[in-house]
C-alpha cells in the first residue's frame, strides 16, 4: 500500500533581500495512514516550512508532495483549498494568536464543516458543540458562544483541534502544539490528541523539538538539521541507538530526572556547542561540520547521503558505522 | 452593553456644553461689531447703542450666555438679524440637502474606498497596490473645488449626463435627487475615499500577518472570506475610527461643495450668514454641525463593541 503522505526532495526557497535562505533543502519522508510521525530538531531547522509546505501555506516549492497519490504542488488553489481543513488539518504553536480574536469559537470550528460538509449554519453550530464536547471543553453549549478571549491557553489549543478535526482529516500536521502550554496542560493536550487520533483514525506529523514528547507520541522519527533529514528510524532505533551526532546531541541535552549541569556522566545535561548554520549561503559538506565533535576533512568537504544503517534506520553521516560499532 | 451606551450617551453632555459656550463666544472673539454693522453706515452713535441694547450686546457675558443656552435647549436658536427668521426654522429647512450630500458621500465613500484598501492590502507591492496608493495621494492633495468644477465640466457639461446644479428633494424624486446629488458626492467624496482607503491598507496588511489569518487559510477558506469576514472584522475598529474623524472634513467640504454645486444646504446658508456677519445663524449653524459630529463619534464608539468582543467599558 503507497503511503497517505509521500514528500519527495522538497526544497523551499524563499528570496529575501539578503538573498535567498534555503529552508528546507531536498528533504524525502512518507507518513503511512493512521501513523504518528515525529519531527524533531532545532529552531530554525526547517519543521515548520516542510509542514506548510505541506498545505501550502508558502510559496510552492520544487519536489514532489504526493498526498492519496495526488501531487500536492500540482493543484489549482481551489483544488489545494478543498484539501485544506478537510483532509489535511493544522494546529499551530501558538494558541493565543492563532485563533481570530473577533469570531466566536463556534463560528470558527463550524466554518471548517460548511466549507467541506456543506452544513447549514445551525447545523455547524452544533457540530461545534459535539467537538467541544470532544476535546473536553466544559459547558460547550455555552462556550461555542464564547470568544478566544474568554478562554485560557490550554483551552485554546483544544479549541484548535477541535477546529482540526470537526471533518475526520486524513493527516493532522501538529506544529509544537504543546511548545507553548504549562506542562500540566502540555500531558493534557498530549493525551487528548493520542485518544482522538484513535477515534478518528488520522495520522500526525508531529513538529517538536521536545523528544519526550516525541518519545510518547510517535512511531517514528525523522530528524532535520539545517533544511535537511539528518536521521530517520523507529522511536526504539532512534533512542537506544542514535547514529547521528547531531542526533545524540539533542538526547544529551534532554533533560532526565536527576539531571543538572554540574554533575558528570550519564545524567549530565550537555548542549550542542554553536549555532544552525546560516541558510542564506549553499553549505559544503556535511551541515553539522562545524558544531560535531567528531569532525573530519571529509564532513567539511563532502555532504554525507543519507543510507540505511539498520531495517528501519537511516542516517547520513559519513561515521555512522563507528558510531554502530560503539554502541 | 445598555450601561456603555448609556455612559457615552451622557459623556457626550460635556462635549456640547464645551462646543457650546465656544459657539456662543464667537461672538465676542470675531473681529467686528455686530450692532454697528446692523446699524449700517450712516448710523449715529445712538442708533448702535440701541441696537446693542436690543440684541442684548450690553450685557454680562456669563447671564447672556445661560439665557442663551437654556433658549437653545428648547430649540430656540435666536432670530436671524438680517431676514427677522427664526434661525432653527432657517436651518430646518436646509437640512435635508446638506444630510443628502454627506450620506451619499458616505455610502460612495464607503462603497470604493474599503475594497480599494483591501484589494492594495491584498495585492500588496503590485500595481493594483500602487494605483489605489496614487489615487490616494490624489484623492487628499487635489482640493474640493477643483475636483467639483472638473466632475461638473467633464459629466454635466459635456457629456450632458448629470445636472450642473440645483438640489431636488428626496420627496419629490428620487432620481432627480440622486442625479443631483452624484457629482456633489462624488468631488467630496474623494478625500474622504483616499483617507478610508489608505488605513484600510495599513490596517489590513497588518492584519493579514497575523497567525489566526494562516490559520484560516489552513482551514481550506476562500481569499474572498479571508479578506473580508476573517480580516477585515479585525480591520474594523481602526477604520470606522477614520471615518468618524474623517467626518469632519467631509462638514467642511459640504459647505464649500455646496457652493460650487448651487445647493441650498446649510453650507450655503452658513457662508452667507459669515458675510453679514449673521451671528444667530453662524451659532445655529455650528451648534448644529458640532451636534451632529458628536452624534456621529457617539455611532462609531458604540459600533466598536459590535465590531471587537474585546472591547467592554
Amino acid at each position: 500500500m503507497p503511503p497517505l503522505l509521500d514528500v519527495q526532495n522538497l526544497q523551499t526557497h524563499f528570496g529575501t533581500i539578503d538573498g535567498v535562505v534555503r529552508a528546507v533543502e531536498g528533504v524525502s519522508f512518507h507518513i503511512n495512514a493512521g501513523e504518528t510521525v515525529g519531527v524533531v530538531g532545532e529552531s530554525g531547522c526547517g519543521k515548520s516550512v516542510t509542514a506548510m509546505s505541506i498545505l501550502r501555506l508558502i510559496q510552492t516549492p520544487p519536489g514532489k508532495i504526493l498526498f492519496q497519490g495526488r501531487d500536492l504542488l500540482e493543484l489549482s488553489e481551489p483544488e489545494m483549498q478543498a484539501i485544506r481543513g478537510k483532509d489535511i488539518s493544522m494546529i499551530f504553536q501558538e494558541p493565543m494568536t492563532s485563533l481570530n480574536p473577533v469570531l466566536t469559537v463556534g463560528r470558527q470550528i463550524g466554518e471548517t464543516v460548511v466549507l467541506h460538509e456543506g452544513l447549514s449554519a445551525r447545523e455547524a453550530e452544533q457540530r461545534a458543540v459535539e467537538m467541544l464536547t470532544l476535546v473536553g471543553i466544559p459547558a460547550p453549549g455555552r462556550r461555542v458562544r464564547e470568544y478566544p478571549h474568554q478562554l485560557s491557553g490550554g483551552m485554546r489549543q483544544r479549541v484548535m483541534i477541535a477546529m482540526a478535526l470537526a471533518c475526520s482529516p486524513q493527516l493532522l500536521v501538529a506544529d509544537e502544539p504543546t511548545t507553548a502550554l504549562d506542562v500540566t496542560i502540555q500531558a493534557q493536550i498530549l493525551e487528548l490528541m493520542r485518544d482522538l487520533k484513535t477515534r478518528v483514525g488520522a495520522a500526525i506529523m508531529l513538529i517538536t523539538h521536545d523528544l519526550g514528547v516525541v518519545a510518547e507520541m510517535a512511531q517514528r522519527v525523522i530528524v532535520m538539521y539545517a533544511g535537511r533529514k539528518v536521521e530517520e528510524g523507529t522511536v526504539e532505533e532512534i533512542f537506544l541507538n542514535p547514529l547521528h551526532p547531531y542526533t545524540r546531541g539533542l538526547m544529551g541535552a534532554m533533560p532526565k530526572l536527576g539531571s543538572s549541569l554540574h554533575e558528570t556522566g550519564r545524567t549530565k545535561l550537555t548542549e550542542i556547542q554553536g549555532q544552525v548554520p546560516s541558510l542564506r549561503k549553499p553549505i559544503i559538506g556535511c551541515a553539522f561540520a562545524s558544531r560535531c565533535p567528531g569532525v573530519t576533512d571529509v564532513c567539511r568537504k563532502i555532504a554525507p547521503a543519507i543510507e540505511q544503517k539498520a531495517p528501519a534506520h537511516w542516517v547520513a553521516c559519513h561515521y555512522a558505522e563507528r558510531a554502530m560499532a560503539a554502541a | 452593553m445598555l450601561a456603555y451606551t448609556v455612559r457615552r450617551v451622557i459623556a457626550t453632555i460635556p462635549v456640547m456644553l464645551i462646543v457650546a459656550l465656544f459657539v456662543f463666544s464667537l461672538l465676542y472673539i470675531a473681529p467686528g461689531d455686530p450692532a454697528a454693522i446692523i446699524a449700517g453706515d450712516q448710523a449715529t452713535p445712538d442708533d448702535v447703542e440701541r441696537i446693542r441694547a436690543s440684541l442684548g450686546l450690553d450685557r454680562p457675558f456669563l447671564i447672556r450666555f445661560t439665557e442663551w443656552l437654556f433658549r437653545v435647549m428648547q430649540g430656540d436658536l435666536g432670530v436671524s438679524i438680517f431676514t427677522n427668521l427664526p434661525v432653527s426654522h432657517m436651518i430646518k429647512q436646509r437640512l435635508e440637502p446638506t444630510y443628502s450630500l454627506m450620506l451619499l458621500t458616505l455610502i460612495i465613500a464607503l462603497t470604493f474606498a474599503i475594497p480599494m484598501g483591501v484589494l492594495a492590502a491584498w495585492k500588496q507591492g503590485t500595481w493594483i497596490d500602487r494605483l489605489v496608493m496614487v489615487f490616494a495621494v490624489l484623492g487628499f492633495s487635489v482640493p474640493v473645488f477643483v475636483v467639483g468644477y472638473v466632475l461638473a465640466y467633464t459629466f454635466a457639461l459635456q457629456l450632458d449626463w448629470f445636472p450642473v446644479q440645483g438640489y431636488t428633494p428626496i420627496g419629490t424624486s428620487f432620481t432627480g435627487w440622486l442625479s443631483n446629488l452624484m457629482l456633489p458626492a462624488v468631488a467630496l467624496g474623494g478625500a474622504f475615499i483616499a483617507l478610508i482607503a489608505r488605513i484600510t491598507r495599513a490596517t489590513m496588511l497588518e492584519v493579514l500577518s497575523q497567525d489566526y489569518v494562516r490559520t484560516a487559510k489552513a482551514k481550506g477558506v476562500g481569499q474572498g472570506a479571508i479578506l473580508f469576514v476573517h480580516a477585515l472584522k479585525n480591520a474594523a475598529v481602526p477604520i470606522i475610527t477614520i471615518i468618524g474623524i474623517g467626518f469632519a472634513g467631509l462638514i467642511g467640504g459640504a459647505v464649500v461643495t455646496e457652493s460650487v454645486f448651487a445647493i441650498p444646504g446649510v453650507g450655503r446658508l452658513v457662508v452667507d450668514a459669515i458675510l453679514r456677519r449673521d451671528y444667530p445663524v453662524i451659532q445655529g449653524v455650528v451648534l448644529m454641525f458640532s451636534f451632529t459630529y458628536v452624534i456621529v463619534n457617539l455611532i462609531v464608539d458604540l459600533l466598536y463593541t459590535v465590531f471587537d468582543p474585546r472591547i467592554r467599558y
